[in-house]
C-alpha cells in the first residue's frame, strides 16, 4: 500500500478543482465532495500507516530539473514519521470538514470554503511526504497559502483582512529564513534530499558551523509557522478565520509543520548542540511566555490561541531537548485535545453569537454534550493524570531534565501551571456559574458537529497510551526503528507535574468556580503586571513601532526618490522636447528666408562632415 | 602654352556663388534677393563654359546649356518681377520678412 | 605671365568686387548697379573661354535686359525711407550661422575644386564658334531649344497675368 501514498493528498486537490468548478450549483452537497475525499484520504493514510509499522521507508522519486551536475527531484516517502503525519492530518481533517457541515451551514460561500479546506488538507498532506527540502518549501508555501485564504474567510470584515495579510506576511519573514537556510544546504551538499543531507552531516562534508547556521535558518522558518517567539503574533490574530479553520490550521495541522520539519530533519540538528539549544530556549521562553498572556485574555478563542503558541513551544522544547520522539507524541495528542478544544469553543460561539467569555457562562446546563467534551480536553491539556496531555507532557518534562535543561525543566513546569489555570478559568467562565448572556435560545449543536468532537474526545483520551512508560514505548519503538530507550525519569517527576496542574485546576476552581478568591485578585494587586498580560507583552505595538518605523521610513526616503529623482527625469525628458518643440517651432515663422538658410546650414554641415571626415575626394 | 587653369575658373564661380548664396539668405529687400538668384545662376554658368573648354569632354554642348540657363533665368526673372508686382499691390512692401502668410 | 592671365585677374578682380559691393552697398539701386560689373566682367571672361557667343548674350540678357527689369521693379515697388530701414533680415545669430555655413560651404567645395584639371584638350571652339553653337543648338538640341522658347512664353503670359491689376481692383478705382 505504500507506493500508493501519493495518492493520499490527491483526493483533496480533486475536491478543490471540483468544487471550484461546480461548487456554486452543488451548494450544501460541496460538503459530502469534502467529507469523501478526507475520509478516502483517511483510509489510504490508515493503509499506508498499517503498511509501514510491519515494514520498512519506502522511497519513490523521478528526476524533475536537471541544471548541471544537480538533479532536482520530485516523488514521495514513506518513513514512520512521514506515515503517522498523514494518518493524524487525514483524520483532523475529515472531522474538521464533518464539523464545519454544521458550523457553516447557510453561509453564502459554503462550497468556497471547503473548496479552500481541500486544497489547504492537499498542500499539508503534500507537505508530510515530501523526500526533499524543495518539495517541502513548495508545499509549505501552499499550506500559507491555505492558511491566508481561510483566515480572510470573511474577507469584508477589516480584521479579517488584516489578519490573513499579517498572518501571511509574518510567516513570510520566516519562510526567508528557511529559504536561505535551503539554498545553503543546497551549495553545500548539491541535493535537497533529506538523505543526502542527512548523509553529509555524517560524513563531516557539512562543516560544523554550516551545521549550526543552516540548521537555525530554517529553524527561523519553522518559528514563523509553528508562531513561535518572536513571530507569534500572527497567530492569535488568525482567529478571525471560521473556527474549523481554527481548529484545522491554527491547532491542528500547520502551525505543527514547524515542528515536523524540524522532526524531519533532526539529524541535522543533532549534530549541533548550538541549533539544539537555541531551539530549546526558543521553545521554553514561547510556552511560557504565550501561557503567560493566555492567563488574562478574554477572548475564548484567542486564549486557545496562545495556548496553541505555548504547546508548541513544548514541542519546540522537546525536540531542543534532543527527544523527537516526545515532540511527535506531543503533537499527536496537542492535534487532537487542541481540535477539540477549537471545535467545542466553535460549537459555543455557533449557539451563543459571541466570543467574549466574560458574556457567557451557566452553558453547563444548555451544552451538557459540548460541555463534558471540552472538559475532556482542558482536562487533557492540562496535564491530568492517565489522559494523553498527561503522558506527552511528561515525556517532554523528562527529555528537557535528562537533557540537562534545569532551568527549562521548570519553566516547562510553571508554564503546566498557567496551562491548566487558563483552561479551567476558561471552562468556568463559560460554562459554570450564571448565564450572563442575552441569547435565549441557546442549545445544543447538531449531531454532525458533536460526532466530530465526540471522536476526538476519545482520541484525547487514548491516545496517549501509544506511548507510556507504564504499558510500552510503541510511538517511540517505532519511530526510532526500535532504538528507543525510554530514559529513566525521576519517579517524583510525574508527581510533580500531577500536583502542578492540578493545582492550577484548583486554584481557577477557587477564583472563577467558588469565587473564594476575588477575580481581580491579579488586576488590582499587579495592574502594570496585569495590563502588560493583556496586551500581550506589547509585542504588536513593538512591531508597530520598530518595524513600522523602518518600513515607513524606508517607503518615504523612496517616496522622495521617486518625487525628485525620477519626476525630475521624467519632467526633464518633457522639458527638452518642450524646448526642441519651440525652437522648431520658432523656426516654422512663415519667413522663406529662414527655411532657407535652415536647410542651407544642414546642408552646409553635412557637406563639411563629408569633406572632413574624408567621405570626400 | 599656359593658360588659366581650370580651377581658377572654378574657385571665382564658387566665391560668386557664395557672395549671391549669402545675399540671398539676408538680404531684406525681394529685388535684391532676386538679382542675388541672378548671380548665383551666372556662378554656374561660368563654370558650364569652363567645362565646355577645359572638362574631361570639351565641346560646345557646354556653351548651349549655359544658353538655355540664361534664357531660364530671363524667364525666371521675368515671372519673380510679375510676383513682386502682385505682392507689392496686395502687401504694400517690399520686403522678404513682412512676407510670412505662409507661417500656419 | 601670359596677357590671358592678366586679363583673368582683371576680370575675376572686377567681378569679385561686383558682387561684394552689391552686399555692402545701402541703396537698392546701387546694389544693381555693382552687379551690372559683375555680369560685364562674366561676360569677359566668357571670352576668354572661347565662348564670344554666349558672352555677347550675357551682356545682351543680364547686363541689358535683366537689370533693366529690375530697376523697373525697384522703381514701381519704391519706399519713401528706404535709406534709414535695415537691408538685411534676421537677427545676428542667423546672419553669423548663415556666414559660417556659406564659409563653410565654401571651403568644403574649395577643397574639392582646387586642384581640379583634366588637362588641355584640343577643343577648337573660337573658331566659328556662333557657327558651332547655332549647327549644334538647331540639330543636335532642337526639342530643348523648342521647349525653352515655349518655356519663355508661358512665363511671358503668366508675367503678364500677374503683373496686371485683378479686374476687382481695377474696378473699384
Amino acid at each position: 500500500m505504500m507506493e500508493m501514498a501519493w495518492i493520499v493528498p490527491l483526493f483533496p486537490l480533486f475536491s478543490f478543482f471540483l468544487l471550484l468548478l461546480a461548487g456554486k450549483k452543488m451548494k450544501e452537497a460541496s460538503a459530502y465532495v469534502g467529507m469523501l475525499a478526507t475520509f478516502v484520504s483517511f483510509l489510504v493514510a490508515s493503509a499506508v500507516l498499517a503498511d509501514r509499522v510491519g515494514g520498512s521507508t519506502y522511497k519513490a522519486e523521478q528526476v524533475w530539473l536537471a541544471i548541471g551536475s544537480a538533479k532536482l527531484t520530485v516523488g514521495f516517502e514513506v518513513t514512520a514519521l512521514n506515515a503517522w503525519m498523514l494518518v493524524i492530518v487525514s483524520l483532523v481533517s475529515f472531522l474538521v470538514h464533518m464539523y464545519a457541515k454544521g458550523y457553516m451551514q447557510g453561509d453564502e460561500r459554503f462550497s468556497v470554503f471547503y473548496a479552500y479546506l481541500g486544497l489547504f488538507t492537499f498542500a499539508m498532506l503534500g507537505l508530510v511526504i515530501s523526500p526533499n527540502l524543495l518539495q517541502t518549501y513548495m508545499f509549505w508555501e501552499l499550506v500559507g497559502l491555505g492558511s491566508f485564504l481561510l483566515i480572510g474567510f470573511y474577507f469584508y470584515k477589516e480584521e479579517a483582512k488584516a489578519a490573513a495579510k499579517k498572518a501571511f506576511i509574518m510567516t513570510r519573514v520566516g519562510d526567508v529564513g528557511f529559504f536561505i537556510g535551503m539554498i545553503l544546504l543546497f551549495l553545500q551538499v548539491g541535493s535537497f534530499e533529506y538523505s543526502d543531507i542527512f548523509k553529509a552531516v555524517q560524513d563531516g562534508t557539512l562543516s560544523q558551523p554550516m551545521v549550526t547556521l543552516t540548521a537555525i535558518l530554517i529553524f527561523v522558518g519553522a518559528v514563523g509557522k509553528s508562531g513561535q517567539f518572536p513571530l507569534h503574533t500572527w497567530l492569535p490574530d488568525a482567529m478571525e478565520g471560521p473556527t474549523p479553520v481554527s481548529a484545522l490550521i491554527h491547532a491542528a495541522t500547520m502551525v505543527a509543520a514547524g515542528v515536523y520539519l524540524v522532526a524531519a530533519l533532526f539529524p541535522l540538528y543533532e549534530a549541533s548542540e548550538t541549533a539544539l539549544l537555541t531551539v530549546a530556549v526558543v521553545g521554553g521562553f514561547t510556552a511560557i511566555f504565550a501561557a503567560s498572556i493566555a492567563l488574562v485574555q478574554t477572548d475564548i478563542k484567542r486564549v486557545l490561541a496562545y495556548s496553541t503558541v505555548s504547546q508548541l513551544g513544548y514541542m519546540m522544547l522537546a525536540l531542543g531537548s534532543g527527544s523527537d520522539v516526545a515532540a511527535i507524541f506531543h503533537l499527536t495528542t496537542h492535534a487532537f485535545f487542541k481540535a477539540l478544544l477549537f471545535l467545542a469553543a466553535g460549537s459555543v460561539i455557533h449557539a451563543v453569537g459571541t466570543q467574549d467569555i466574560e458574556k457567557m457562562g451557566g452553558l453547563w446546563r444548555k451544552m451538557p454534550l459540548t460541555a463534558a467534551l471540552f472538559l475532556v480536553g482542558a482536562l487533557a491539556i492540562s496535564g491530568v493524570p492517565l489522559l494523553s496531555g498527561f503522558f506527552s507532557k511528561d515525556e517532554i518534562f523528562a527529555a528537557a531534565w535528562m537533557h540537562g535543561h534545569g532551568v527549562l525543566f521548570w519553566i516547562a513546569v510553571v508554564a503546566s501551571f498557567f496551562t491548566a489555570f487558563y483552561m479551567f478559568r476558561l471552562f468556568f467562565l463559560v460554562f459554570g456559574g450564571e448565564e450572563r448572556h442575552g441569547a435565549k435560545d441557546v442549545h445544543e449543536s447538531p449531531a454532525v458537529m458533536t460526532l466530530p468532537m465526540l471522536v476526538l474526545a476519545v482520541l484525547s483520551v487514548a491516545a496517549g497510551y501509544i506511548h507510556t512508560p507504564w504499558f510500552g514505548t510503541f510511538l517511540g519503538d517505532w519511530l526510532t526503528d526500535g532504538g528507543y530507550a525510554h530514559e529513566k525519569t525521576p519517579s517524583w517527576m510525574m508527581i510533580v507535574a500531577a500536583i502542578v496542574s492540578l493545582l492550577g485546576i484548583f486554584l481557577a476552581w477557587l477564583m472563577y468556580g467558588k469565587r473564594s478568591l476575588a477575580r481581580d485578585w491579579l488586576s488590582s494587586r499587579a495592574p502594570l503586571t496585569y495590563n502588560v498580560l493583556l496586551n500581550k507583552y506589547y509585542i504588536d505595538e513593538f512591531y508597530a513601532w520598530t518595524v513600522g518605523y523602518v518600513a515607513n521610513a524606508i517607503s518615504r526616503l523612496f517616496y522622495y526618490v521617486d518625487r525628485f529623482v525620477i519626476e525630475g527625469i521624467a519632467s526633464l525628458i518633457t522639458a527638452t522636447v518642450n524646448a526642441a518643440a519651440s525652437l522648431g517651432s520658432r523656426m516654422q515663422n512663415g519667413q522663406v528666408q529662414t527655411y532657407g538658410a535652415v536647410t542651407f546650414i544642414g546642408l552646409a554641415l553635412l557637406v563639411a562632415i563629408l569633406a572632413f571626415t574624408g567621405g570626400y575626394l | 602654352m599656359s593658360s588659366v587653369p581650370l580651377s581658377a575658373y572654378l574657385v571665382l564661380a564658387l566665391i560668386l556663388f557664395c557672395i549671391g548664396l549669402y545675399g540671398a539668405l539676408t538680404k531684406r529687400n525681394i529685388v535684391v534677393v532676386l538679382i542675388c538668384i541672378e548671380l548665383m545662376l551666372n556662378a554656374v554658368n561660368i563654370n558650364l563654359v569652363a567645362f565646355a573648354k577645359y572638362g574631361a569632354h570639351p565641346g560646345v554642348a557646354g556653351q548651349i546649356f549655359a544658353l538655355f540657363t540664361i534664357a531660364v533665368a530671363a524667364a525666371e526673372a521675368a515671372v519673380g518681377l510679375a510676383v513682386l508686382m502682385a505682392l507689392y499691390r496686395n502687401r504694400k512692401t517690399v520686403h522678404i520678412d513682412e512676407i510670412d502668410s505662409m507661417k500656419h | 605671365m601670359s596677357g590671358e592671365y592678366l586679363a583673368f585677374l582683371a576680370l575675376a578682380l572686377v567681378a569679385i568686387i561686383g558682387g561684394v559691393l552689391m552686399l555692402n552697398l545701402s541703396k537698392v539701386v546701387h546694389m544693381v548697379i555693382a552687379l551690372v560689373f559683375t555680369f560685364i566682367s562674366i561676360a569677359g571672361l566668357y571670352v576668354l573661354l572661347s565662348a564670344e557667343f554666349v558672352a555677347a548674350v550675357q551682356v545682351l540678357i543680364y547686363s541689358g535686359a535683366i537689370t533693366i527689369i529690375m530697376l523697373f521693379g525697384i522703381m514701381l515697388t519704391r519706399h519713401r525711407e528706404e535709406d534709414k530701414e535695415k537691408t538685411t533680415t534676421g537677427g545676428f545669430w542667423r546672419k553669423a550661422l548663415t556666414a559660417i555655413s556659406v564659409f563653410a560651404f565654401g571651403a568644403a567645395v574649395y577643397l574639392g575644386v582646387y586642384q581640379l584639371d583634366f588637362g588641355e584638350n584640343a577643343a577648337r571652339l573660337h573658331e566659328k564658334n556662333a557657327e558651332q553653337i547655332g549647327t549644334a543648338l538647331y540639330s543636335h538640341y532642337i526639342i530643348p531649344f523648342e521647349i525653352i522658347s515655349v518655356i519663355l512664353l508661358v512665363a511671358l503670359v503668366g508675367a503678364i497675368i500677374l503683373a496686371k491689376k485683378d479686374d476687382g481692383e481695377a474696378q473699384k478705382k
